[in-house]
């Protein structure tokens, strides 16, 4: 198993009723889920990048997994507020997302991937 | 207020994405817990006595042979009961299949598949429509719930924009009808016989925020069981649906062609003394427009809707062939859907329908449901 270079998910998941506060200096995106697919379905982030992902579902409870990490969260229903969950990758690459609670019968459908860019964290300038 | 806290070892830890699948202690294999979905309706049809029927009792079952490798099936019981060979209730396989997930772009699956078109046969789960009964359109010329066995491919190939291809069984051209169309020419994937497969695509957008925009198209030759026809159907459909506030809109159009449809009457005729007059084109559209009249989040969420439809299954007809004026429909649908619980649909509906018929009267009908997905 090779590990990521600078590698932390760091996931902080609440459930707030529909409050969601900003970080200073971090990006907050909002992710939409429902049957079957998730609004945007690729977010792109920079190497390193921390953000906040603020997912809110548009009807039944879903599940919010990043594969090849320990990040596997349930979205609330319609109406039940939103999960936050800060995500920072530091290992270029695409990580795929999917819904981790059925959902119904389109449920494989619902993925997306998290685009990281840029040089790993903690590497050396040129 | 609630805090679920850190992520595990594995997501504080991480691996490279390529191998993000083998990755530290592997949960799989892994039994989903059971889920389904269950509806029940009243009908109270103009003319007729009043039913109260148990319309479906859906189970879905899950199982993961590992991340990528996955299997989901749908078993359906309709109308709460078999009886042989009476005109009852089905038991019907709808999902069985298993799924290859290789990449966003490219993921093979294999099995008895529901037929990528429209709005409601992907996505039928009875709290994500409003009516009682699902459209019109979606019932006698996209036969919902129309699944077949078959094998494809899925993915995404940019930024919202999916798509699905599957080669599936072919309809049974034999089982067509002037009022229901193609619907009883599902083979259901049962012994089906498949000497000429079906060819069913659909793309669709869903890259920006509560815009879902669908087409579909579907070509099979359907004339196996009467070898000397040349009876192929392909049907093509779009599909919107849009969501601002409480505002949500949807709309389809389905049109479904028929080649040698004249032949296919005589054979069938011969076969049991009466013409079933089938159509060489099928067309049918409806709009919806649903509003949420009360947003406070269940048990306070009320939507109230409108929705028209447009259904001709008689719309073009073979030379020497005559429509049946009765089954050029139009509906109008109105009614109310009642979240106690975002997994909880009650509904009521009337009906207004009409037909261009002089003679035979198309009824309007009140209808109450309760339907709810677990």
């Amino acid at each position: 198993m090779r590990r990521l270079t600078v590698a932390a998910v760091l996931l902080v998941a609440s459930v707030c009723a529909g409050l969601a506060s900003m970080q200073d200096g971090r990006r907050v995106i909002d992710v939409r889920a429902e049957r079957f697919s998730f609004s945007p379905s690729e977010i792109v982030l920079e190497a390193g990048e921390e953000v906040e992902l603020r997912i809110t579902s548009d009807d039944t409870a879903h599940g919010f997994h990043i594969r090849g990490t320990g990040t596997n969260i349930t979205i609330p229903k319609r109406g039940q507020g939103a999960v936050t969950a800060l995500v920072r990758l530091d290992k270029p690459g695409r990580y795929t997302f999917e819904c981790s609670r059925m959902c119904g019968a389109g449920h494989n459908f619902m993925r997306g991937e998290l685009v990281v860019r840029g040089q790993p964290a903690g590497a050396a300038a040129p | 207020m609630f805090a679920a806290g850190l992520a595990g070892n594995a997501a504080a830890q991480g691996v490279d994405p390529a191998e993000a699948a083998d990755a530290g202690a592997s949960p799989y294999p892994q039994t989903g817990p059971l889920s389904g979905y269950m509806d029940f309706h009243f009908n109270g049809v103009q003319g007729q006595d009043a039913v109260l029927d148990f319309h479906r009792f859906v189970l879905l079952f899950s199982h993961s042979f590992s991340e990528r490798i996955r299997f989901i099936g749908e078993l359906e019981l309709e109308h709460a009961f078999v009886e042989g060979l009476e005109a009852a209730g089905e038991i019907e396989l709808e999902q069985a299949y298993v799924d290859f997930l290789l990449t966003r772009a490219f993921n093979i699956r294999a099995g008895m598949l529901l037929v990528p078109m429209g709005i409601i046969n992907e996505r039928h789960e009875p709290p994500v429509y409003n009516g009682v009964e699902r459209p019109f359109v979606d019932t006698v010329v996209v036969p919902s719930t129309w699944f077949d066995v078959g094998a494809g491919v899925h993915g995404e190939i940019r930024r919202g924009l999916r798509y699905r291809g599957y080669v599936m069984a072919p309809l049974d051209a034999l089982e067509f009808t002037a009022d229901e169309g193609i619907r009883g020419g599902r083979q259901k994937g049962s012994e089906a016989n498949v000497r000429h497969p079906a060819f069913a695509g659909r793309v669709e957008y869903v890259g920006l925020p509560r815009l879902t925009i669908g087409a579909s198209a579907w070509s099979g030759r359907s004339s196996f069981a009467a070898p000397r026809l040349e009876t192929t159907v392909r049907i093509g459909e779009m599909d919107v649906r849009y969501q601002r506030r409480r505002l949500e809109l949807r709309g389809q159009f389905a049109q479904v062609a028929i080649t040698d449809a004249a032949r296919l009457n005589d054979a069938l005729e011969r076969l049991v003394g009466v013409s079933p007059n089938i159509a060489r084109t099928l067309r049918g559209f409806y709009g919806e427009a649903a509003y949420r009249v009360w947003d406070a989040g269940s048990p306070r969420d009320l939507v109230a809707f409108l929705r028209y439809e447009n259904f001709d299954t008689q719309f073009r007809m073979p030379d020497g062939y005559v429509p049946l004026k009765e089954f050029d429909r139009n509906a109008w649908v109105m009614g109310l859907t009642y979240y106690p619980d975002p997994d909880v649909a009650v509904k009521f509906d009337y009906i207004v329908q009409r037909n261009r018929s002089d003679l035979i009267d198309a009824p309007d009908s009140i209808n109450a449901g309760l339907g709810w997905w677990f």
